[in-house]
């Protein structure tokens, strides 16, 4: 577990970031068995294509690139793309997008993933005080974290008291309970979740700063939870890493 | 053995003989006070240990001796409480360490607070400190409050500050300002406080020290903060864990908004963390968080006298002679989460034999405004047999005409005695009330003056013994 997470972890600081792409934080979380969903990361127009045929269309597209953070706002995730030829075509997109907005971005690759069934929108985050070490947030995502503030923190490590204890306190969980005759979520998927993050920042206290998954798609009782965005935020990069540029990857993907 | 953490801060609450360093006879200057403090408590009898002045310039202070070094002091001297300016302060440390004193207070301001030339000197004073075993209240602080054993190094004159009398709660005070003012209060309020420690820039006793050493003595019921800043969060978390499991922490954290916590970072040089990691904190490791001073004293007085029969359960019987009043209860029942008892069958027809017709049985019970201690007495009866009934919030309005004022007190202290329900008293009213609650105050039943405060307080009390419950 440990080892796995650390070896992602090492690689982005021998890189000099600090900060993860989504991909390398899902491997990370991926390692501590946090559910994130079956995507691949296509380096060349054939792989994304191959992997497209194995997910199964339609997909998801989105492009990696460690000077893009803001995936949106650079228009480089494109939903629902349903054949071949789309893909072939938004590839191109994509890239074209990636170079308007950063013309210096360094892309890693494409992620090819399946297109998720929407589920109750929640967030899951974790930032360092000063004084008491790493601290882990839940919220109900979208308004509910942006405008509201409805989200709560507990001090790591958690037990399962305190996970279900932040899951309950929120003034939105009556949406996550089953408001208005909907089916309640899979609230012991998000405890489990909840506990698994708790597990990863304790275990690798000394290297992640902060941590997003922004969204998780709840679904109903027993149909569990998926990690649907993530970013990870290391500390410094220690003194003795030196940073060298994938000028691989850059190639591969010009 | 006694633990180390009651070794090492012992003698700042029990000492054997204080040294006053920086003792003047010059009236009003800090040396003075505080040596006055502990001539008036040892006149008094309080203060049992020896108490010499430290002044080189000196050689008596109203009949004492006055040492003019610390290398002169009898060997028996256990705490130095330092009141000399900053720069004098590192060279007195080492004379101490030399003579082997292990507990020091250091009333002196003028460090950390005041940024970095007073940083250095508050590193030299620390790293004498740890290089010796000397544990340090202070600097920049007022110190030591015990009214049973006379300590007292509170530079603020008697004339100008009441001390209060001795209780079952402990408060500790990161302002000196603050705990100045809450002593002040608490004397006038009639609130006994056991131990008072304001430790200012607390280079080293710290929060958590205190919070291992208060686990241990029984003389404290319930633990009292006012919170600037926590340096070692850990060491908090981790103590706080211990003390709640043992006895209830009230905790008044302040720097609630962005503002209050610039204010705050420049005050005592600590740094104020975010408000939402404290309630976190608070959250998991029992603490009771307060509103304000009044929330944490309203909930100290509470856990003094009921810490040892906390509810089984959050619902609440009521009674009242004031229907107004029973409303304004009822409503805060509701709005601090906790649950309004169904009253027994057997409760009822007990009561509805006994009351007049025109007496309201149930919850709120009213025993109306031509009632007598008697019917409290009754109400009283019913609802501490009543399995439905966890706690009692009893509201006398002590105004009405028919009530024997001294027999209802009496009253309401005996059941308090007698019944394993913990009981509060509502008193609304002026100066005649003010005077009857005091009464009850002093006989173990906790009173407010609004029926919204004893329900808030009753709160406090059900939560803590949730949480012990889940421990």
């Amino acid at each position: 577990m440990k080892e796995e997470a650390l070896k992602v972890v090492e690689s982005v600081l021998d890189e000099g970031r600090t900060a993860m792409v989504e991909y390398e934080a899902k491997q990370v979380l991926k390692a501590y068995g946090l559910p994130v969903p079956n995507e691949k990361l296509a380096k060349t127009l054939d792989e994304a294509l191959q992997y497209a045929e194995e997910i199964g269309y339609p997909v998801a597209m989105k492009l990696m690139s460690p000077q893009i953070l803001h995936k949106s706002d650079a228009r480089v995730v494109m939903l629902n793309i349903k054949t071949p030829e789309e893909l072939r075509q938004k590839w191109k997109e994509i890239h074209e997008n990636a170079r308007r907005y950063r013309p210096d971005a360094e892309i890693l690759g494409v992620l090819i993933a399946p297109m998720l069934r929407p589920g109750r929108e929640v967030i899951i985050g974790v930032t360092e005080d000063p004084q008491f070490g790493h601290a882990i947030m839940f919220g109900l995502g979208g308004i509910f974290v942006e405008v509201l503030k409805d989200v709560t923190f507990r001090i790591i490590p958690i037990t399962e008291r305190d996970a279900r204890k932040m899951i309950t306190e929120i003034k939105g969980y009556p949406i996550l309970a089953g408001a208005r005759g909907e089916e309640p979520a899979d609230i012991d998927a998000i405890v489990e979740m909840l506990l698994k993050v708790s597990e990863l920042v304790d275990d690798l206290d000394a290297y992640i700063k902060e941590m997003d998954l922004n969204p998780v798609f709840a679904y109903e009782k027993g149909k569990g939870a998926v990690v649907v965005d993530a970013r990870i935020i290391l500390k410094k990069v220690p003194e003795n890493r030196k940073p060298e540029v994938s000028a691989e990857y850059r190639e591969r993907c010009a | 053995m006694a633990e180390k953490i009651v070794e090492e801060l012992k003698p700042f609450f029990e000492p054997k003989a204080v040294a006053i360093i920086g003792a003047t006879n010059k009236k009003g200057k800090v040396g003075n006070v505080i040596f006055e403090n502990f001539k008036r408590n040892k006149e008094n009898g309080v203060f049992k240990g020896n108490l010499y002045p430290v002044n080189p310039k000196l050689d008596e202070i109203e009949d004492y001796r006055v040492y003019h070094s610390v290398k002169e002091l009898p060997d028996d001297t256990d705490l130095a409480v330092i009141a000399i300016p900053a720069p004098f302060v590192p060279q007195t440390m080492r004379d101490i360490a030399e003579k082997g004193i292990k507990a020091v207070i250091i009333i002196t301001g003028g460090f950390g607070e005041l940024g970095e030339e007073g940083k250095k000197l508050e590193r030299e004073i620390y790293e004498i400190a740890k290089a010796h075993g000397i544990r340090v209240i202070g600097p920049n602080c007022v110190g030591v409050y015990v009214p049973d054993t006379g300590v007292d190094t509170v530079f603020l004159p008697d004339e100008k500050m009441d001390r209060p009398k001795s209780g079952a709660i402990a408060f500790v005070s990161q302002s000196g300002a603050f705990a100045a003012a809450m002593l002040d209060w608490a004397a006038m309020e009639g609130i006994g406080i056991g131990k008072m420690v304001s430790y200012g820039n607390k280079i080293d006793v710290d929060d958590a020290d205190l919070m291992e050493y208060f686990v241990h003595d029984d003389e404290i019921n319930v633990v009292t903060f006012y919170i600037e800043g926590v340096k070692d969060g850990r060491k908090f978390i981790e103590s706080a864990r211990k003390i709640t499991r043992v006895k209830p922490v009230v905790a008044l954290k302040s720097g609630r908004t962005e503002y209050g916590a610039r204010a705050a970072s420049s005050h005592t040089g600590s740094l104020a963390g975010q408000d939402v990691i404290y309630d976190a904190v608070f959250k998991q490791t029992g603490i009771i968080r307060a509103e304000d001073f009044e929330h944490m004293f309203d909930l100290a007085k509470a856990f003094a006298s009921l810490k040892h029969k906390l509810p089984r359960g959050d619902r609440i019987g009521i009674i009242t002679d004031g229907g107004g009043a029973g409303v304004m209860a009822s409503d805060a029942v509701a709005k601090f989460g906790l649950k309004m008892a169904e009253p027994s069958e057997e409760t009822v027809k007990f009561l509805r034999e006994k009351f007049p017709p025109h007496a309201v049985i149930g919850n709120p019970t009213d025993v109306v405004g031509d009632t007598d201690a008697e019917r409290y007495r009754l109400a009283l009866e019913a609802f501490t047999k009543d399995p439905n009934v966890d706690a009692i919030l009893v509201i006398v309005l002590f105004q009405v005409p028919l009530l024997e004022d001294e027999k209802a007190i009496e009253i309401l202290a005996d059941y308090q005695r007698r019944s394993d329900k913990p009981i509060v008293a509502v008193a609304m009213g002026g100066r005649k009330t003010d005077r009857y609650a005091k009464m009850l105050d002093e006989k173990g039943v906790p009173v407010y003056p609004t029926p919204e405060r004893g329900v808030r307080a009753l709160a406090g009390l059900v939560r803590y013994a949730q949480y012990l419950k889940k421990e």
